[in-house]
């Protein structure tokens, strides 16, 4: 089977663009990718575009504007795990044979959709008596603190780190650093969780494209990165009441990663992971194996996961900082994973990094634990 | 003499979920394996846990524990805040989502004994109140 690499990234300024919509944002990054690719855009062979709320088409659209319209196209919805999916859709569609040249694109335009709390469908039992993703997670952040003793202050050094990481990203949407006491003091949203604990209502889009071994060959350049794994698991539904401290769906997305790469927990240099929340954040790295059970409020204050840290987590500011335009955050990771494993991540950068790796969750549906979930580990 | 209109009883917010007997009781409704006996809540057509095709609509027990809870001061236009929302563990083996009453929001412990209540919870279409579910601490709890 052949593998399947990054040849080339895009990605707009994440933020609020009254000016613009999911369709334009989509094509600016498309093209970014495509030039930074250097490549004739006519050798793209199929695309796939992550979005959750933009409707109908909106992928035809990104090619209508990029004059690639013709091409075999899928749009695909898995909520926050949205572009990530179309990662892993577009690298299938390269292993099965069928295509050597595929862009993925995630696009949202969430600024014109929702205000607010965002909230599991309304349709959902859950979503009947109340339930908001913010909540949801605060309810995770007061079990985890009643069983591992994780404090308030903690939780809230996860957002000062993301936001710092932010600061450094010129396309991040938050380019303000940010204390604790900034965390503590700002609006209550659910307990315990506060406005900075969680990740903004932006816009903005990312592309990358992925070439076959063969299409290597021709068109690959010394910038080009290896997509290793790209998997994807949809949550359980339990037999029995689980702990909502640990995260099996991470925890098995990412086991299957692992043993497609080839590598173990060890060899990751650092890691885009999906902090919707800060909580989410310690519940990801402890289910990745990247950190240990319990153990990751401690190493935040150390400053383990900082740039320079023994094991960086959201170096490009996170959902928390750089935002989290729900169909083009999987996609914008993958992005600054390739930047950083290339050197090209100024002064954000992490120094020697080899291998990365990329996680997105989303959704909620009752009785599931979590509804997507992917992992994609990059290896230069 | 004059007689009492009988009160009538509010209908059930979401009646695939929630039950309301002719008598105001409230009790949730989900699925119990015919062959394994692991109970599933909302309604489900297949065992998770061994696949079963042969599940029974069963209501379950009004008592519970409670797992964790968050007091919610943004949300949809829907919902006024802040309201108290929880995870409660049914004997049954089943986590079921639900806003709690009977205390301040944030006067609520993780391990408390909770029991259903029956509350108004929204109107329908046509302005009627409908009845819903919260739990709330058992006395001595």
């Amino acid at each position: 089977m052949t593998g399947v690499h990054v040849l080339g990234v895009g990605m707009t300024k994440f933020g609020k663009h009254p000016e613009a919509d999911a369709a334009g944002l989509g094509a600016e990054a498309f093209q970014e990718a495509v030039g930074d690719a250097g490549i004739d855009p006519r050798l793209i062979e199929a695309a796939y575009c992550g979005h959750v709320f933009q409707g109908m088409v909106t992928g035809q659209r990104i090619l209508a504007q990029v004059g690639l319209a013709g091409l075999p196209l899928s749009n695909v919805e898995n909520a926050c795990s949205s572009g990530a999916t179309a990662i892993r859709e577009a690298s299938l569609a390269i292993r099965a044979g069928e295509h050597d040249v595929v862009m993925a694109v995630g696009t949202e335009h969430l600024t014109t959709k929702f205000r607010g709390a965002l909230t599991p469908d309304p349709s959902d039992p859950e979503a009947a008596v109340g339930a908001t993703m913010p909540s949801i997670y605060a309810m995770r952040a007061r079990r985890y603190m009643e069983d591992f003793g994780m404090t308030r202050r903690q939780l809230a050094m996860v957002a000062v780190k993301n936001k710092r990481n932010a600061a450094a990203n010129p396309l991040a949407h938050f380019r303000k650093e940010i204390t604790v006491e900034d965390v503590l003091e700002s609006r209550p949203i659910a307990d315990p969780l506060r406005l900075h604990d969680c990740s903004p209502v932006t816009d903005g889009a990312a592309a990358v494209v992925l070439v076959s071994d063969r299409a290597a060959k021709k068109l690959g350049h010394e910038r080009m990165i290896r997509l290793a794994a790209s998997t994807l698991f949809t949550g359980s539904v339990d037999v029995e009441p689980t702990p909502m401290t640990f995260e099996p769906l991470t925890h098995k997305t990412a086991q299957a990663a692992y043993e497609k790469a080839g590598i173990g927990p060890d060899d990751v240099d650092f890691a885009e992971v999906h902090d919707c929340f800060s909580i989410a954040e310690v519940l990801r790295v402890e289910g990745l194996g990247l950190f240990e059970q319990g153990s990751y409020p401690a190493a935040v204050e150390r400053g383990e996961a900082d740039i320079g840290g023994r094991l960086p987590i959201n170096p490009s500011g996170g959902l928390l900082g750089k935002g989290h335009p729900l169909g083009g955050t999987g996609v914008a990771q993958v992005v600054e994973l390739v930047r950083q494993l290339r050197g090209e991540a100024g002064n954000r950068q992490i120094e020697g990094a080899k291998v990365g790796l990329a996680h997105c969750r989303g959704g909620k549906a009752v009785g599931i634990e979590g509804a997507a979930c992917t992992v994609q580990v990059l290896v230069k | 003499m004059t007689t009492t209109q009988p009160e009538t009883i509010p209908e059930s917010f979401r009646p695939v979920e929630f039950e309301v007997t002719a008598d105001g009781q409230g009790f949730l409704v989900g699925s119990r394996c015919g062959n394994c006996g692991a109970h599933f809540f909302p309604v489900r057509e297949a065992c998770a846990g061994c696949l079963h095709g042969d599940l029974e609509t069963v209501r379950f027990s009004t008592t519970a524990t409670l797992y964790t809870f968050s007091v919610v001061r943004q949300s949809t236009p829907q919902f006024e805040v802040p309201y108290a929302l929880g995870y409660v563990d049914l004997p049954e083996g089943v986590r079921v989502l639900s806003q709690l009453t009977g205390r301040d929001p944030e006067d609520y412990e993780l391990g408390m004994e909770m029991e259903l209540v029956v509350e108004p919870f929204g109107t329908d279409e046509e302005g009627n109140e409908m009845a819903g579910y919260r739990f709330r601490p058992k006395e001595g709890s």
